[in-house]
Formats: C-alpha cells, sequence, structure tokens
C-alpha cells in the first residue's frame, strides 16, 4: 500500500458519494455547488464501475450544479448559489434536494449552511452537506449525505414505534447490486414481521423517511459505511442500532437474523419459524445441484478482493456456504485502524473454521504479490500444492489477476464495468443462490 | 512567445473566444441574416446542470497510450471517470495489438492536510514511487481543482523530480474551474506532449522546416492522423484506407501511440485533422516548430464531407485525379447501399446533440441519408464551426434552433417537447433525456463504432435503421418514466435561463 497514491481508485470522492446517495432518494435532487466537472465524472465512473447504470430519476448529467469559475473563486461564490438554489425549485421537480459541496467551494469557504437555512424557512424540502472531495472517497460522502439527512430533515421527537426499524450500510452505485442489496435485506426483515424504512428502494417515500425517528432499531448492515451517520442518529433521534455484516448468503442471513431478532427481543420461536421456512425453500433449490456440483469437482481455492462490505460478506459466504477455500481477502479501501479491526473480527470466527489472510490494500495490482508471499509460484518441481483450481471474486480489475492465476473470474465489487446489473443482489437466501449460480456458471461458462 | 512557451495552455474562451451560453437558430449561426455568426459574446446562465470538465477528454486521451502512468495530482474523485474509458482501453489495445489491456492511472488522493499543508511533497513521492513501481516510458501528472486552487507548482515539482527518475515527465493542466470550454483539454494535453516529448534541443539551424531533427529526415509520404480518442480503430482503419489507396503512409497520433514514437509527428509531410475542435492547437505548434504543414477544414463524416476531406489532402500531393476518381467509384458504391435504408428515413425529422463540429458533421450525413435535421445542441461555439453552419443553412429549407450549451439537458428537454423529433443523436451519456421523452436515439460517439468516411456512412445508416425500426423500448420508457423537471419548465422559454449580459467574465 503507497502511502502517497492510490491505484485505480474504486469509487469517486465524498461529493460523488453524496449526490448518488441523494440521487437515490425518492424525488431527490442534488444541487452541487462545485466545478462544472464533478457531475460528468461522476456519469462517467458509474457508467464504467456501476454494472451499466447510470444516474436514475435525477442522474449525473442532470444534476443541477453551480459550475463555478475562477470568478466565484476569487469573489465568493454564496450569490451563485442562492441564484442556482432559487432557479433549482422553478426547474427541477423534487421531493427533497440537497446542496452538496465539492472541493472548490469548500476551500474558498462558501457558507452553504446560511443559504439552506434560509430556502428552508421558506418551506423548502432542502439540506446542505459538507462534501469537498479531499474530506474522502464515495463511501464517507454517503455518511455526510445520510447524517445532513438524519439532522436536518427527519422530524425529531417522534414516538418510537415498535419493530419499526431503519435500514442502510448499502451504498447507491458504489455498490452496483445496491438496490437488489436493499430489497434483499428488507424482505429479511419482512419476513420477521418488521416494518422496514430502507430510504432507496421503490417501496419507500419521503414520508416516510421524514418519519424515521420513529424506528426503534436501525440496522446498518455495514461494519463501515453509515455507521457514523447511525451514532448522530442515535444521538439525535434516540434510535439505537446494530452494525451487522452484509448478509450474504444462507449463514450470514441466519446470524444476522437472529441478531435483530435478539435485539428487537422477537421470540426465538418465532425467529426459527422463519429461518426453517427459508432454509427449506432454499435447500430445495440447492439439491438438484449436488450431482454436478460433486461430479465436477467444483470446490475451488479463492481470492477475494472487494470494498468493506464485500470483502468479509463474500469471504464467508465462500467458507461457510460454497464450502470453498478463501486464502486471500484483499480490502481496496482506506480505513482506519479500527475500522480495519472491526473487520478483522469478522473473518476470526467462520462458522467453518477455515482460516484465511485478510490484507488492505488499496492498490489492486498488488494482490498477487500478497498471494504469492502465502502460495509461491511452482519452481519447476515434479510435485508442487499449487494455488489451483482457483477462482477469483473481485472487481473488473481483477481480470489481469485472475489471467495471471490462471483462474475463471467473477466482478462484485465496484468497478463492475463487465456485467450488467438492473434488480441482482446477493444478500438474504434467495441472494446465496444468486451468487452461487454467478460463481458457478462463470467456472463452467466453457463447459 | 509562442503559447507552448507558457506552463499551460490558454484556456479557449480567451484564445479562440469560444462561447458555451446561447440560443439560435442554423440561419443566425451561418449569418445568413446578415448578423455576425462569430463571435458571440458569451452568455451566463442562472441555472445550471453539471457537465464534464477538461480533465475528461484530457484523461480518454492519456489513458491511451501505451506504457504511460496516468497520475493525477487531485483529491481521490476525479479521474473515476476513467472507469468507463477503460473499456476503450480495453478495447483498442486488443484491436491494435490483439490484448485487452487495462490502463494505469494513480491519484494522489489530496486530503485535508494536504489542502492545508499543500500536496507537492505528496507528488514529489508518488512521482518516485510510480517510477519504480511500473517503470513506465512516461507519467502524465495531471492537476486537478484542488492543486489549482491551494497553489501547488506541478511544474516546478516535475523539473525537481525528474533528474531522480527514468520515466519522461508530462505534467499536464486540467484545473476545471479554470475554463468554461472542455475542449481546452485537448490543448491541454498536446501542451505537455509538444513540450515534453516533440523537444529534444538539436533542431536545425536553418530553420527552412525540413530537418526537424538532427539526424531525422522528413518522411515525403507520411501524414499525421490525428485522433483524439472519439475515433475508434475501426474509424482509423478507414481513414488509412482511403489515404493509403492515396499511396500515403498515415501515422495515427497521439491516441494509441507510444510516447517514445511521438517524435515522428515532426518529420511528416502533412498533418490531417479529423475535428478542428480537437487539433487546431497543436497543428498549429507543428507547423510553426517543424514545418508540419496542416489541413483543417473538414470532418471525414457524411459523403459530401468525406470527399472534400480527401480532396484536401490528395491536392497537397498532387494526386487530385486519384482522389476523385476514388471519390466518385466511393460514393457510386455507397449511394447504392444505402438505396435499402432510404425509404425508412426519407422525411424523419432529427435532433443532434453533440461536441459541435462532430454535431455539424453528422447533420449532414443525416441529411445526405434523406432525415431533416429539426435542431441541434452543439457542446460549444468557436469560429472554426463557421463553414459547417453555412453548409447546413444552404441545405435546409427551413430554419431551425441551435443550443449552445454544454450539456444541459433540461434546455434539450423543453426542445424536444416542443419539436417532438422522431429521432435523437446525443454524446455517449447524453441520450437518456431523449429516451425517457419516448424518442429512438443512437450515440453519436462510442470508440466501438464506426462513424467516419464511407464506411462510417453506411455504418450509421445501418444502426439508425435498426433503431427506427424497432423504437418500442424507448417508447415505453416514455410512457412510463418522467423527467425531473417541473409542468412549468416545459412551457417556459427554453432558453430564460440564458442571460446574454456579455464576455466572458471570469
Amino acid at each position: 500500500m503507497s502511502d502517497n497514491f492510490i491505484e485505480r481508485p474504486r469509487y469517486v470522492c465524498a461529493l460523488g458519494g453524496a449526490a448518488a446517495t441523494i440521487a437515490a432518494l425518492p424525488g431527490g435532487i442534488p444541487i452541487l455547488h462545485a466545478a462544472s466537472g464533478c457531475a460528468g465524472n461522476f456519469a462517467w465512473a458509474q457508467n464504467g464501475g456501476s454494472g451499466l447504470q447510470v444516474g436514475g430519476y435525477c442522474g449525473p448529467l442532470s444534476i443541477p450544479s453551480s459550475n463555478v469559475q475562477e470568478r466565484e473563486v476569487v469573489f465568493g461564490g454564496d450569490a451563485r448559489l442562492r441564484e442556482q438554489v432559487e432557479s433549482t425549485i422553478k426547474v427541477m421537480d423534487g421531493q427533497i434536494y440537497a446542496v452538496l459541496t465539492g472541493c472548490v467551494t469548500e476551500v474558498i469557504g462558501d457558507d452553504i449552511k446560511t443559504v439552506v437555512a434560509d430556502f428552508r424557512d421558506q418551506n423548502v424540502p432542502i439540506i446542505g452537506a459538507e462534501t469537498g472531495g479531499f474530506k474522502g472517497n464515495s463511501y464517507w460522502g454517503y455518511d455526510l449525505a445520510l447524517q445532513s439527512l438524519f439532522r436536518e430533515f427527519v422530524e425529531r421527537g417522534t414516538a418510537k414505534v415498535k419493530n419499526s426499524v431503519n435500514l442502510w450500510g448499502v451504498v447507491p452505485s458504489a455498490d452496483p447490486f445496491w438496490r437488489g442489496n436493499l430489497e434483499g435485506v428488507r424482505r429479511l426483515l419482512e419476513a420477521l414481521g418488521l416494518t422496514v424504512n430502507s430510504f432507496f428502494t421503490s417501496e419507500d417515500t419521503i414520508e416516510n423517511i421524514r418519519k424515521a425517528g420513529a424506528a426503534s432499531l436501525n440496522i446498518v448492515v455495514s461494519h463501515v459505511y453509515g455507521v457514523e451517520a447511525a451514532k448522530l442518529f442515535e444521538e439525535i433521534h434516540g434510535t439505537p442500532f446494530l452494525s451487522l455484516s452484509l448478509p450474504v448468503g444462507a449463514s450470514a442471513s441466519e446470524a444476522f437474523l437472529r441478531s435483530v431478532g435478539k435485539a428487537l427481543k422477537i421470540s426465538r420461536q418465532k425467529v426459527n419459524t422463519v429461518l426453517s421456512r427459508e432454509k427449506q425453500a432454499y435447500f430445495r433449490f440447492l439439491e438438484p445441484l449436488t450431482d454436478c456440483l460433486n461430479d465436477l469437482d467444483l470446490q475451488r481455492y479463492a481470492v477475494v478482493v472487494g470494498d468493506a462490505n464485500y470483502a468479509t460478506a463474500l469471504t464467508k459466504f465462500l467458507a461457510d456456504d460454497l464450502g470453498w477455500l478463501p486464502e486471500l481477502t484483499v480490502c481496496t479501501d482506506p480505513l482506519e485502524d479500527e475500522e480495519k479491526d472491526r473487520l478483522t473480527s469478522q473473518l476470526n470466527v467462520l462458522e467453518s473454521r477455515y482460516k484465511t489472510t485478510l490484507v488492505f490494500e488499496t492498490d489492486g495490482s498488488r494482490a498477487i504479490e500478497h498471494l504469492q508471499k502465502k502460495w509461491p509460484p511452482a519452481g519447476g518441481q515434479k510435485y508442487h500444492n499449487a494455488f489451483s483450481p482457483a477462482f477469483v471474486i473481485g472487481s473488473s480489475l481483477e481480470r489481469e489477476l485472475a489471467q495471471t492465476v490462471g483462474a475463471p473470474h467473477l466482478s462484485v465489487s465496484f468497478p463492475v464495468s463487465n456485467r450488467a446489473v438492473l434488480d441482482r443482489g446477493y444478500t438474504g437466501f434467495r441472494g446465496g443462490l444468486r451468487l452461487t449460480e454467478d460463481i458457478l456458471s462463470a467456472v463452467v461458462a466453457g463447459r | 512567445m509562442s503559447y507552448i512557451d507558457l506552463k499551460s495552455p490558454p484556456k479557449r474562451e480567451d484564445r479562440l473566444k469560444a462561447c458555451i451560453a446561447h440560443g439560435g437558430t442554423i440561419c443566425e449561426m451561418a449569418g445568413a441574416k446578415g448578423k455576425k455568426s462569430c463571435l458571440h459574446d458569451d452568455g451566463e446562465r442562472s441555472f445550471t446542470q453539471g457537465s464534464i470538465c477538461l480533465i475528461l477528454p484530457a484523461l480518454a486521451m492519456l489513458n491511451t497510450l501505451p506504457d504511460n502512468v496516468v497520475l493525477l495530482h487531485s483529491a481521490i474523485g476525479c479521474g473515476g471517470c476513467t472507469h468507463s474509458q477503460n473499456t476503450n482501453v480495453r478495447f483498442g489495445s486488443n484491436a491494435r495489438w490483439g490484448r485487452p489491456k487495462d490502463g494505469v492511472w494513480l491519484s494522489t488522493a489530496m486530503d485535508e492536510t494536504d489542502v492545508i499543508t499543500g500536496g507537492e511533497e505528496k507528488l514529489e513521492q508518488a512521482i518516485i514511487e510510480a517510477d519504480r513501481r511500473y517503470r513506465p516510458f512516461s507519467i502524465t501528472v495531471v492537476a486537478g481543482c484542488v492543486p489549482g486552487i491551494i497553489g501547488d507548482d506541478i511544474d516546478g515539482v516535475v523539473q525537481r523530480v525528474q533528474p531522480q527518475v527514468t520515466a519522461k515527465l508530462l505534467p499536464v493542466h486540467c484545473e476545471g474551474f479554470k475554463t468554461k470550454i472542455w475542449a481546452t483539454a485537448y490543448d491541454a494535453v498536446y501542451h505537455g506532449i509538444g513540450r515534453t516529448l516533440l523537444s529534444p534541443g538539436e533542431q536545425s539551424p536553418t530553420g527552412d522546416g525540413l530537418a526537424p531533427f538532427k539526424g531525422l529526415e522528413r518522411l515525403p509520404r507520411t501524414v499525421n492522423l490525428m485522433n483524439v480518442s472519439s475515433m475508434g480503430r475501426v474509424d482509423e482503419v478507414e481513414l488509412e484506407r482511403l489515404l493509403t489507396t492515396l499511396g500515403l503512409d498515415v501515422n495515427v497520433f497521439p491516441v494509441f501511440a507510444h510516447p517514445e514514437n511521438m517524435v515522428k509527428a515532426t518529420q511528416a509531410a502533412l498533418s490531417v485533422s479529423t475535428c478542428p475542435t480537437h487539433d487546431d492547437y497543436f497543428l498549429g505548434y507543428l507547423e510553426e516548430r517543424f514545418g508540419v504543414p496542416s489541413l483543417i477544414r473538414h470532418m471525414p463524416i457524411g459523403i459530401e464531407n468525406t470527399g472534400l476531406w480527401l480532396r484536401d489532402v490528395a491536392a497537397r500531393f498532387g494526386e487530385e485525379e486519384k482522389a476523385e476518381r476514388i471519390i466518385e467509384h466511393e460514393e457510386r458504391e455507397l449511394r447504392e447501399a444505402l438505396e435499402v435504408f432510404r425509404p425508412v428515413f426519407e422525411g424523419k425529422r432529427v435532433f443532434i446533440s453533440a461536441g459541435e463540429f462532430r454535431a455539424l458533421a453528422t447533420a449532414r450525413l443525416l441529411e445526405e441519408l434523406g432525415l431533416t435535421v429539426t435542431g441541434i445542441r452543439s457542446f460549444h461555439h468557436d469560429e472554426f464551426a463557421e463553414g459547417e453552419y453555412r453548409k447546413l443553412a444552404d441545405s435546409s429549407k427551413d430554419d431551425y434552433v441551435v443550443d449552445v450549451a454544454n450539456v444541459q439537458p433540461f434546455e434539450e428537454a423543453n426542445l424536444l417537447k416542443r419539436i417532438k423529433p422522431d429521432l435523437f443523436l446525443g454524446h455517449a451519456n447524453g441520450n437518456g433525456t431523449a429516451a425517457k421523452l419516448g424518442i429512438p436515439t443512437h450515440v453519436i460517439y462510442n470508440t466501438g463504432l464506426a462513424y467516419i468516411g464511407y464506411r462510417g456512412v453506411y455504418e450509421v445508416a445501418r444502426r439508425l435503421y435498426r433503431q427506427l425500426k424497432n423504437p418500442i423500448y424507448n417508447r415505453k420508457l416514455g410512457e412510463n418514466l418522467r423527467l425531473p423537471y417541473s409542468d412549468a419548465w416545459y412551457t417556459a422559454d427554453p432558453f430564460s435561463h440564458i442571460d446574454q449580459r456579455g464576455g466572458t467574465a471570469a
């Protein structure tokens, strides 16, 4: 990992993450207070990284932006922002507007808070967040956008409603499978009889978001993304939160439901009933795979490369659901030590007791060096315990790694340039079946 | 002093008086009604949508260079566009060398500390580390907004570090807030190439332009064919085919050209532009400093334009007769082949949106196919397009709208609702608005597809034919989705947010 650069960053900046987050809200209209190129940069990043998905209702090149120039740098951009917000609420039909700053306007110190407050005083549903690109990556921008939503939009003092939960932790566009993944988790929670507010799915409404303070529990399906927002939510609205792994596949979903059941004091019997129903369906689907899975010797060693959500979730899935041998897990996010510890502890307790190696490495092309430390290449000897048969699961940038180790490959974590993603998600029991299909399809593609 | 002696090229607002906010018509733009067509005073918009900045086209070029590492000196998000441009890099290297290859790009990922303390030291270390790790022939150091605003001197860093590294270092200035005209990107990249790769220091003392470098000879039949990444290999092949028939050797430059070989561009007998918006800055430099004459007039898109382009080249080599024979043969063959599509195109009304020259040349192509142009949105306007506006004004029965806008889909949505064209052609990532209005669309630029030369005409026709034969996908989108604009906006004047207060105040 270099201290001086990040290789092929697998995310955009805080502004990009925040813009994608706001655009994913029902009727969400981001208003960038930024230089003109930021929105276009996000459009092209999504075009090449988010499984062919760009934008949405008010996607990148439709996003209002003040497009500041040198003049604003010299004289300040407050007046331009005010003009832009004024015209935006006339031209754009939104249910919620969010002013988001970029690098330039943040460095010059424009005061967006006052502008936003003035429009809110005129009953415009508007929030603001300081998301200058140098503050961090897409994931942090997501957290900042949520913080602003929880601070400035969600009503305060709402009475708590039993068995009502908010769900977040999946980052729009930065996770190409975000829509399917959110729906998968939502279905798991609904199976427990919970009312779920997940902000970004087609079942969510702006009114429910406004009343999100009524939730008795917040569930963050990430050990990193949205955790700060959860702390802030608890502080402001008094709702505690659970930070859990993204539940990819059957084993993780079972653990997930048990944790949620425990936190909400749902009877063990009820949780068991739900689990036995889901597992029965799950294994009915797996059953016909048994012959080929065994006959074709489909068990594989694996390298996993992914963001903080996927690195651990995919490793667990491979080890505990597929019974594969994930030898190396590379997490490509730049993280704080405390965050690294949280992720590391997730892989210390695999149900299969398989021991994997987790490294934090922002330069994806170094994965091969980490692998070769553990699995040295053959030196021409007759008997060599090679890293084979193998599989590489990561982003589309791992195609070169896969080629080097002679393994089939599947893109899951951003960037996903070589797949089309619509409603597919890998969370829940059904998600585990999808992932099994996709992984095995890559293995047998030449059959 | 030549522009190239400056650290960074001037912005096009200043150099070409290019403008970016104007609502007009084709006749007005062509000056047909006695108005001056160029240069308009630029306008300002009171409502704007996000666009691209010069860093995107610059990276689209730089990412293709073999044996080059792109080092972005900026915040972490700048360069995210590379994830889609990388597709072009992979397909492009596969088409040329039979192997898909990812580009290598790095970001210094400037954070809050760097903003406060300055990022020069980090950049210095990043260059040294990148040189050791990747061992590239060159490292292009691309500056985004943050270094521009906090005052990092990337040229100074490059100068300091160059003796310590093997790679050639090219600074490229792409501070997005400094220019509204993102075509300045081409100047920025060419500027870096010109200052770094074409300056071996030993030029002919006679200044006769015949021996650009000591030991290098002028190549009498070689032409530079400029491609700044808006053409894919398939288009290069078509132009190479035509130029080779004239008996010429072709040096495609600069995309996918190895930086080491770029000096060859100074030896050519002629440089041929495929798009004036792209090339004028550098062709001027090649002419001025190395005596390489250039052609920069027509874009070889469409039947007539391809012929004009080829005739111009042929005339420089005394091959006029050969060119006429080629053109006659090519046109006859092509027109016959197009017959089958004509009934579907005849009288269909089309709206076109893209970079200025490309949009206008493509508009001519569509007219040649039998379509009627009803509106054009050009991303900017400068003097090079005057001839193209005149061609279109001459060939059009009725006057129609021209929107000069750096994307701004809200103006487009308003115009499309009024005009209701049968077909829309837009830039990459620029077809969504029309598609959601239910209009069949086609992309005006995609480096995997053919657009240029005679083959381009035929392939565009084939693709449009497919779109028009079954436009139901977009129709259903139009029935079920809505654009994010208020109802009031559709009844407003589409140009009501343009304030022609004039000048390029900055």
